[in-house]
């Protein structure tokens, strides 16, 4: 039969393709429905922080950062609770990363504050002095990208149902009423932070990147 | 055995030997299920990739390729007809049947959670270590509170708990004087003590000014006139009226449990609340610890 | 039968995309050095502003390699070993060569572009399918292009039944379509939301523990189609092609590719255990990675035992010893992986060192062994000259060699090292090192690597030099030679 396959191209890639597909519909659909029901009180991102979650991302973090924590008593001592499949509901794509050069950040909010993070990403040897992270200074310079981040916001509610604007949830609006809330959640940050060039920004109505990303990180929790 | 054969199964053995002698300086307990199976895995990974290649290698010296061609040749290639290799067809069929085994047995596909078995890892933990330290005594308390500083306080209060030139609290000195200026104006209400908040604008000015500087010199001398709004609620000594108001004199196990509890806002900075991310006897051990740093 | 000196084979695309190989060699691996001696030596970090870090260069170093070098090496080969076994050559159809060129441009265009959305932090932030949407339309149609190129010379082929080189040119083309296609599927949230933000941005079709499943179903599955298929499709030409000698066993070959089509697609969730996927899932991610060995040696052993009785080419041709070390370390890397995918050795090993460690292994010894030992023996048939030097050839494997045994070694004993770390407790049971101790204690091994890095880089650079002598100031040829590549002292 497989000599038979060889000398007939067309059936070989079919066959090739059959043995390799199936495996994945069992691998994965299975569990779809399932893994992505939130856990109960899970809110969306606001969009500060959807625009925090994008300069993670553009900045990679996940090249050196995991967000998943492993039932290890070793990983919850010193992380935190370990990670259930709900928390993740609303991410896209997931961020667990495979690499811990650096700590796992899933619960990073819990045990860090504004004030640390901006220390931090300015020049991490200043607080941990034998840090190997790179500093971000541009954070603090570049500003963050709020219209793509409500684009993204109304995006999932529209395409995925994600629940914005229920009862107690997070609320988006319309663009401008996302603009401004994420400008209100801004403020709050900027006034746990020392820079003086960020505050300013923030009160002339700009989003520095350092703002949304620390929005971000206290999110994780 | 010939030589490039022993050179191969040295060479596997010095990587795991170097790799058990790094482990052993870090003070690894390879008694550890995990770790061993790690490090069994490690020498099954050198010792057989190492044996196996070098046997096939070693073939290219003595053997001689023979068999039967098919009939194809594609741009001068032929192909014999030779059997599987037979060590190569029953490790196959040892590995299906390892498998078989590992999910009906190793871990069962209807019987094994991973959270289980973590819940049952953790009670072990805490039988083993909770109960042996329930009642620890001051010099065992100590060294365990420094262990606890180090992964847990650290980052944000250095190791040496100086607070990192200013952005944290500096274990060294109780307070300082920027601090105590601060609470002066804006008051304090986050600490969760009996008599709830501290009012702001309790004294102004050159009062406030010299206030201040004694409480941040560590009370030392004679108490400035102004300090007498302050004795109210903290006392003369500054040690909170036995735990009804902050000790502001000395750090004591009451004000590290609240921080802990609550976390603080500050001049400095904000800290987190540590509210279940430490056990009780963690929480003693740690305040047992910070009572001992000193400039 | 026709008679084979009649054909001339056509090889402008082939040589096309061996420059690439090189081009993309030396940008992927300087950026890797770069980023191996960041680590060492973070101050490293700010050599270019914000566009020099780590975490953007990581990126551009593993697609620029992968998708630069490792691709255009298998394009390279798959353009000229396919002519040969099926026996046409492509200047017999203009529809071919047009779209062997097509081919090449719009890959190497979009491959530039891809370079500078990494730089600027355009990314879906998903290991190895970074690149944002539009990039991803590009892409399925380069990849479509090599599809038709393939079928396109299979239908227009002389000789009746395909080579094993082209079984596994084949699945690594359909595998990675299938793959890529689902992994990538997000919305663009400009047009979505009516016009807001960036039209290059759009969010993933699956969120959280499903997304992780996705994502690597494909990343374990583009590791298994392209590091692992494409490339034997390359051995099992170029070793018996290189050595004169016939393949040891078909039915080897045979069980070996089928077995590696059926398992391998089953393994991916090795990525994500003790993560929030089932408990069964991960177990059936751990189980056929360890049954995934065998199907992966049998390749291997095929192609040693094809060796066999030859130990004077191995000693004499350079070409022979890169690819039997190649297959070697191809061993190592797919025993290595297996028992990393063990559930108590995964608690280790996952997140450390010891993960870059394993994919070196591979993508160095294996990888780029036998994709630069394929592109010598191409040399001399494309362009008709002899290799410009064998010396070169011998110091650049003994460099190399030795770049990569520091670069595992090292790796492992870090990776290692640090997972024991992160779990020992003191005598109170409480955590023994905090995270920076367990970051410090590696110096010493991110130096040895850096180090390493830098001495497979030299060994690249050697390379890349006796290429760009053999294309240019080398002897010529007359004829071709039937197997043993010709080359200068
Ligand atoms: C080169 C690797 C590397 C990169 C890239 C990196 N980090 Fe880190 N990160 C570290 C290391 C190592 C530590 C631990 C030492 C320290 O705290 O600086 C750390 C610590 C942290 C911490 C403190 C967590 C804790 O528990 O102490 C945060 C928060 C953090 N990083 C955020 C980020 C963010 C956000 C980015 C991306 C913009 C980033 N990191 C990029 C290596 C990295
Ligand atoms: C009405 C009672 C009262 C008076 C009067 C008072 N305090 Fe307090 N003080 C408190 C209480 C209660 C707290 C804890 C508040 C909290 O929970 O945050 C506190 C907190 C503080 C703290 C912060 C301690 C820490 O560790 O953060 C300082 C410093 C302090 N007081 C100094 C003073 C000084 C100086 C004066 C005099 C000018 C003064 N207090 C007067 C009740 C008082
Ligand atoms: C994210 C950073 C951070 C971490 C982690 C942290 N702290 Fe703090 N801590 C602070 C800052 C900032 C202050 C100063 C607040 C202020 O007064 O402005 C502080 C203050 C304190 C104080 C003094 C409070 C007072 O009222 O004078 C104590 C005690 C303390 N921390 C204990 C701890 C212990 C114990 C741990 C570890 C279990 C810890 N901290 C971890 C940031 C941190
Ligand atoms: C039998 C074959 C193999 C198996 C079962 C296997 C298994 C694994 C495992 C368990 C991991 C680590 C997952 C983690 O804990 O993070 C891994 C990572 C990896 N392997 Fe393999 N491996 C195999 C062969 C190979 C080969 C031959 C190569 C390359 C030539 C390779 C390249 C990689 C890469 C690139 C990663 C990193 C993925 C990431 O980014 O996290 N693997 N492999
Ligand atoms: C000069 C040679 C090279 C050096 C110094 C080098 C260095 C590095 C470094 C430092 C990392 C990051 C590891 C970490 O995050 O801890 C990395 C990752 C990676 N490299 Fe290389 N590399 C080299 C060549 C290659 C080649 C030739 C390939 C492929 C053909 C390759 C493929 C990868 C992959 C797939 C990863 C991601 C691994 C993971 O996520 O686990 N590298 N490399
Ligand atoms: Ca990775
Ligand atoms: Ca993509
Ligand atoms: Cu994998």
């Amino acid at each position: 039969m497989f000599h038979w396959l060889e000398k007939n191209p067309f059936f070989f890639a079919v066959g090739v393709f059959l043995v390799i597909a199936f495996a994945g519909l069992i691998e994965i659909l299975p569990n779809f429905a399932e893994a992505s029901r939130p856990v109960v009180g899970l809110k969306p991102y606001t969009v500060l922080e959807l625009a925090g979650k994008e300069v993670y991302k553009k900045d990679n973090c996940i090249a050196c950062h995991s967000q998943l924590i492993r039932p290890f008593k070793s990983e919850t001592d010193r992380y935190g609770q370990y990670s259930l499949s709900g928390e993740y509901a609303y991410d896209r794509p997931f961020l667990w990363g495979s690499k811990r050069t650096g700590p796992d950040l899933h619960r990073v909010g819990n045990y860090r504050s504004t004030d640390w993070h901006e220390n931090h990403m300015w020049d991490p040897k200043s607080v941990v002095p034998q840090s190997i992270m790179p500093a971000y200074k541009h954070m603090f310079t570049n500003l963050a990208d709020i219209d793509t981040a409500y684009a993204e916001a109304l995006t999932v509610k529209k395409v995925f149902n994600t629940p914005y604007d229920a009862p107690n949830g997070t609320k988006l609006g319309t663009l401008d009423e996302g603009r401004a809330g994420a400008l209100e959640e801004a403020k709050a940050i900027a006034a746990d932070m020392k820079n003086q060039e960020v505050k300013d920004a923030v009160a002339a109505g700009k989003i520095p990147e350092i703002v949304a990303l620390i929005a971000y990180l206290n999110r994780l929790k | 055995m010939n030589g490039l054969m022993i050179k191969a199964l040295a060479f596997a053995a010095v990587l795991i030997i170097a790799t058990v002698a790094v482990v052993n300086t870090m003070h690894i307990d390879l008694n550890d299920p995990v770790n061993m199976i790690t490090m069994f895995g490690a020498v099954a990974i050198a010792f057989i990739t190492t044996g196996v290649a070098v046997k096939y290698i070693n073939q290219m010296k003595t053997d001689k390729s023979t068999g039967e061609l098919v009939g194809e040749r594609w741009d001068g290639i032929g192909e014999y007809r030779n059997e599987l290799p037979s060590g190569w067809a029953f490790s196959f069929l040892g590995t299906i049947v390892w498998a078989l085994w590992y999910f009906l047995a190793g871990y069962p596909l209807n019987a094994y959670s991973q959270i289980g078995e973590y819940n049952e890892e953790t009670k072990a933990y805490n039988t083993k270590f909770e109960a042996a330290h329930a009642n620890a005594d001051a010099a065992t308390l100590i060294a365990m509170g420094e262990s606890v500083f180090l992964v847990q306080c650290a980052p944000c209060h250095g190791e040496t708990g100086d607070g990192m030139s200013g952005k944290a609290q500096n274990f060294v000195n109780r307070i300082s004087k920027d601090q105590v200026l601060a609470v002066i104006k804006n008051g304090s209400n986050q600490l969760g003590y009996a008599m709830g908040a501290m009012p702001p604008m309790l004294a102004q000015g050159a009062d406030a000014e010299t206030i201040a500087t004694y409480v941040a010199g560590g009370m030392q001398g004679t108490a400035p006139a102004a300090f007498a709004t302050c004795v109210a609620c903290h006392g003369a000594d500054g040690k909170g009226n036995n735990g009804t108001a902050p000790n502001i004199a000395a750090y004591d196990n009451t004000l590290i449990s609240k921080v802990l509890v609550n976390g603080k806002k500050g001049a400095i900075g904000a800290m987190p609340s540590f509210k279940t991310r430490l056990t009780p006897v963690q929480e003693k051990a740690v305040a047992a610890y910070i009572q001992t740093i000193k400039g | 039968m026709q008679s084979n000196a009649a054909l001339e084979y056509d090889y402008t695309v082939a040589k096309l995309f061996t420059y690439t190989a090189i081009l993309f060699g030396i940008i992927g691996m300087t950026v890797g050095t770069l980023i191996a001696a960041q680590l060492a030596f973070p101050e490293l970090n700010y050599l270019i502003g914000e566009y020099g870090t780590f975490s953007r260069l990581r990126p551009l170093h593993t697609d620029v390699v992968i998708y630069g070098f490792m691709l255009s090496g298998i394009w390279a080969t798959f353009y000229y070993v396919g002519q040969r076994v099926l026996k046409v050559s492509m200047a017999e159809s203009k529809f071919l060569m047009f779209l062997g060129k097509f081919h090449f441009g719009l890959y190497f265009v979009g491959a530039l572009a891809v370079v500078v959305s990494l730089l600027l932090g355009i990314t879906q932030s998903k290991e190895y399918a970074e690149f944002e949407w539009p990039f991803d339309i590009v892409i399925v149609v380069i990849w479509v292009t090599w599809g038709l190129s393939i079928f396109g010379l299979i239908g227009i082929r002389r000789e009746k039944s395909l080579y094993i080189s082209l079984w596994y040119y084949i699945a690594a083309f359909l595998g990675v379509a299938m793959l890529y296609l689902f992994n990538n599927m997000a919305v663009p949230t400009y047009f979505a939301s009516g016009g807001i933000g960036s039209i290059l941005h759009s969010v993933s079709m699956y969120s959280g523990t499903n997304d992780a499943l996705v994502q690597w179903w494909f990343g374990h599955n583009a590791v298994a189609f392209v590091f692992t298929v494409a490339i034997i499709a390359q051995i099992y030409y170029f070793l018996p092609k290189e050595s004169g000698q016939a393949i040891y066993s078909y039915k080897l070959s045979l069980l070996s590719f089928w077995g590696l089509m059926f398992v391998y697609l089953w393994a991916g969730s090795h990525h994500l255990v003790w993560s929030t996927v089932p408990d069964w899932m991960q177990t059936m991610g751990t189980v056929f990675s360890v049954v995934l060995i065998l199907p992966s040696w049998g390749s291997a052993i095929n192609m040693l035992l094809t060796m066999k009785g030859e130990w004077n080419q191995l000693t004499e041709n350079p070409l022979i010893k890169l690819m039997v070390l190649a297959s070697t370390f191809y061993m190592l890397s797919t025993i290595e992986g297996p028992i990393q995918s063990i559930k108590s050795v995964n608690a280790i090993a996952h997140f450390t060192d010891w993960i870059p460690g394993h994919v070196h292994d591979g993508v160095l010894g294996w990888v780029g062994f036998m994709t630069m030992a394929a592109l010598f023996h191409m040399a001399p048939r494309m362009f008709k000259k002899e290799i410009y030097s064998k010396k070169l050839i011998d110091i650049q494997f003994w460099v190399q060699t030795t770049g990569i045994v520091l670069y595992f070694t090292s790796m492992w004993i870090a990776g290692i090292t640090q997972g024991m770390m992160w779990r020992a407790v003191d005598e109170y049971g409480n955590l023994m090192y905090s995270f920076i101790d367990t970051v410090a204690v590696l110096h010493p091994y991110y130096t040895i690597r850096a180090v390493a890095g830098l001495l497979y880089l030299v060994g690249f650079f050697i390379f890349a030099y006796n290429m760009v002598r053999t294309m240019t100031s080398a002897k010529k040829i007359t004829e071709e030679p039937a197997n043993r590549t010709p080359m200068a002292a």
